[in-house]
């Protein structure tokens, strides 16, 4: 880990004069080879239908192919955003469609309880509401994982079993329906014509950034991911640290689902958010973000939670049976992990890798 | 038994080095500190045993009555009921012993229903099927294994890949539930031996029958087998150095483990087609916790290297018995799910306690 840091401080120290340098800079780039998939696609997809890359305005408001696979990769940039912190310790969240579901399921029962389903303050506090549950949610999975040490998969997974079941409950089994105006607004309303829930991934994924990389706090996460004793010796609070990144993960989970049902406004408990998990977890890989934790990248991850909503798009565009997209994205992430494998870059002996000499000296070091 | 498995199964807790110089104060010293570790690691299991006492006696004074609650007819319907959880737990029990998880069962077993569900009214004979299915469990098995052994990923990792990928696969075949209508399937899942009389009778199935001899079969491997030990050595923790040493395959061991849990699962795919006789693509969703609870209830330790297949076993009855006393109270059936996670969170939390009073 330490080689590999240090071999990239190296070459990034090293002046970038000539062209050629520039060139292998931009090719080794994280980014590179998640945009150059995504452009692809859109470039495939505007062949395939013409239309497919213009924006038009009616009324004011943006619409186009393009608007709608910014709309659709909301709800998976939310999840993603606080998968790749909590992947970004060496955990995982199994439970955010599940938080999902319940939160949903909170809002708009409160919201069918209510006289005043229609007030912007009713909704707003269905809102509240919902967000205050998917963080009670958070708190319990931060509290199984950092305070009493259980395995983060099986602590989450509890709940991702669990509270479906518990959105049942609240949900009764039915499918709640409520109609409010200002609910629904947060899903298919427009803000300076551009879609809500564009802007609310938009200023979530601000604040996140902002959040985690003006402060020490994302790489004290890495360092968390990478070494939790060692980190926790040196004096970062790795508990309470590990514990905020799964309360930020709910309350995202939670934001997630409001944008998610908003626009049909039926809390239908069974089906909101199910597998939502593979999305985040695969918007997160595809971001060049490693399972194995120590380093995220959220710039990535919006590119992944793109690279997600285009192909949904390119399998209707390109009329193939859209029961093959999970199968498509299991693939790909099957794909990804191979890919990111340390051994497999050792079988390949990719350039990132030390020289044989430097991993020489480490051998003998040892 | 339990001589057996102590001497058997103990990953080799504390070389004699540590204790006095005379070979008869070793001797001795050695014997205390087995019947010590001896109490400990039967500690959970125990836990187990007592959970299933306590929850029969709840039954029995609530549902009592004249005819009573606990009965071989419980038992019976309890087996019936949950044969398929049995060979899934049994086949997660190999896993987590490693201090390994397969997230993918629960999908794999709702791929197997439907292949099954397609195969048959194409006129496929049934054996060929029916060994189709377990083989879709094993290489669904092997893709986990060869991807956490030679590529190192994590395996809550590579078994979740292996999940969304055979969820995606089950999308393909059908996203509509799949009646299973062949007469030979169908007597073959109706065959039933029948003892008692009037209310009281009780019956043996193939699937209770089945369930038994994998159970039998993984308690013969882990127990009396090279393979057994070297699954207990892996749980150590040191990633398979210290049995390595001694001479086991870890390698080998560790894809296998994968493989025999898969196989499990497809074997579960044909018994809970039996159970459901149809195939559906939303089956299984969490089934893959209900197996690890199972494993977890009946004492396995989830880091690994302890815990007994018989424990799972009773794991498998305590979570059967879960769901007839909510069916009893007149619950609705989500509850269970939620009692389910209640109680995995409490056996899991229990393990961190012992396992802190260890160390």
């Amino acid at each position: 880990m330490s080689n590999d840091v240090l071999v990239r401080d190296t070459a990034a120290a090293r002046p970038a004069t000539t062209g050629r340098d520039r060139l292998q800079q931009v090719v080794h780039h994280r980014l590179f080879w998640p945009v150059v998939a995504l452009v692809a696609l859109l470039l495939a997809c505007g062949v395939r239908s013409p239309g497919f890359l213009s924006i038009s305005v009616q009324d004011g408001h943006l619409f186009g192919q393009i608007i709608d696979i910014l709309r659709f990769s909301a709800t998976p940039l939310l999840l993603a955003l606080g998968m790749a912190l909590v992947i970004a310790t060496g955990g995982i969240d199994l439970s955010v469609g599940a938080v999902m579901a319940i939160s949903l399921a909170v809002s708009l029962t409160y919201l069918d309880a209510s006289s005043s389903a229609g007030s912007v303050s009713t909704a707003l506090v269905a809102v509240m509401i919902g967000l205050a549950v998917a963080v009670i949610f958070g708190t319990f999975n931060g509290f199984l994982v950092s305070v009493l040490g259980i395995q983060p998969f099986i602590a989450t997974m509890i709940l991702m079993v669990a509270g479906r079941g518990i959105a049942m409950l609240i949900t009764q089994g039915q499918i709640t329906t409520v109609t409010s105006a200002p609910f629904k607004f947060i899903g298919s309303g427009f803000v300076l014509g551009i879609p809500t829930p564009v802007v609310i991934a938009a200023v979530v994924f601000v604040l996140v950034a902002l959040l985690v990389r003006k402060s020490a706090l994302g790489m004290l996460l890495e360092s968390i991911g990478i070494n939790r004793e060692a980190s926790r010796l040196a004096g970062v609070p790795s508990r309470n640290i590990t514990w905020f990144v799964y309360i930020l993960c709910g309350l995202l989970a939670g934001l997630a689902g409001i944008v998610y049902g908003a626009p049909t406004m039926a809390a239908d408990a069974n089906n909101i958010g199910l597998m939502k998990e593979m999305d985040a977890i695969m918007c997160v890989v595809l971001g060049g973000t490693t399972l194995a934790g120590g380093k995220f990248f959220l710039g990535g991850t919006v590119v992944g939670a793109l690279i997600l909503s285009t192909i949904e798009r390119a399998v209707v565009i390109f009329h193939i049976p859209s029961q093959i997209t999970p199968l498509f994205k299991a693939i790909v992430i099957i794909a990804v992990c191979v890919a990111q494998s340390p051994r497999l870059r050792e079988m390949i002996g990719s350039v990132r890798l030390p020289s044989p000499a430097a991993r020489k000296t480490v051998e003998e070091a040892v | 038994m339990s001589t057996t498995t102590g001497t058997a199964t103990t990953p080799a807790p504390a070389p004699a080095g540590a204790g006095p110089r005379t070979p008869a104060g070793a001797k001795r010293a050695l014997s205390a500190l087995g019947k010590r570790l001896l109490d400990r690691r039967f500690l959970p299991v125990l836990g187990t045993v007592l959970t299933l006492v306590i929850m029969l006696a709840i039954g029995e004074a609530r549902y009592g009555g004249e005819r009573s609650f606990v009965s071989v007819k419980l038992f019976s319907n309890l087996l019936v009921d949950n044969s398929y959880l049995l060979v899934l737990a049994v086949g997660m029990t190999f896993v987590i012993l490693t201090g390994g998880i397969d997230l993918s069962v629960g999908a794999v077993v709702a791929l197997v229903g439907l292949v099954i569900a397609t195969l048959l009214p194409m006129g496929v004979p049934l054996p060929v099927v029916l060994i189709a299915g377990v083989l879709i469990g094993s290489s669904f098995g092997l893709l986990i294994g060869v991807m956490v052994q030679h590529f190192a990923i994590q395996p809550f990792i590579a078994s979740l890949a292996a999940m969304f990928l055979a969820r995606g696969l089950c999308n393909v075949v059908s996203v509509q539930s799949l009646a299973i209508k062949d007469e030979k399937f169908a007597s073959l899942a109706s065959w039933s031996l029948k003892f008692g009389e009037g209310r009281d009778i009780w019956k043996i199935n193939l699937s209770m029958i089945v369930g038994l001899v994998v159970l039998a079969v993984g308690f013969y491997i882990l127990h009396y087998t090279r393979f057994g030990r070297s699954v207990y050595g892996i749980g150590v923790g040191d990633g398979g150095n210290a049995i390595t040493l001694m001479g086991l395959n870890s390698a080998r061991t560790q894809v296998w483990v994968y493989v025999i849990s898969g196989t499990c699962a497809g074997i579960a795919g044909i018994l809970f087609a039996f159970y459901t006789k149809s195939g559906f693509n939303l089956t299984g969703i969490g089934m893959e916790l209900d197996a690890i609870a199972a494993v977890v209830i009946g004492g396995t330790i989830l880091t690994g290297g302890g815990g007994y297949v018989l424990g799972t076993g009773i794991g498998v009855l305590v979570y059967g018995l879960i769901q007839v006393l909510i069916a009893r109270e007149g619950l609705d059936s989500w509850w269970t799910k939620v009692f389910i996670g209640a109680v995995l969170l409490a056996f899991v939390i229990l393990q961190r306690a012992i396992s802190h009073k260890r160390s």
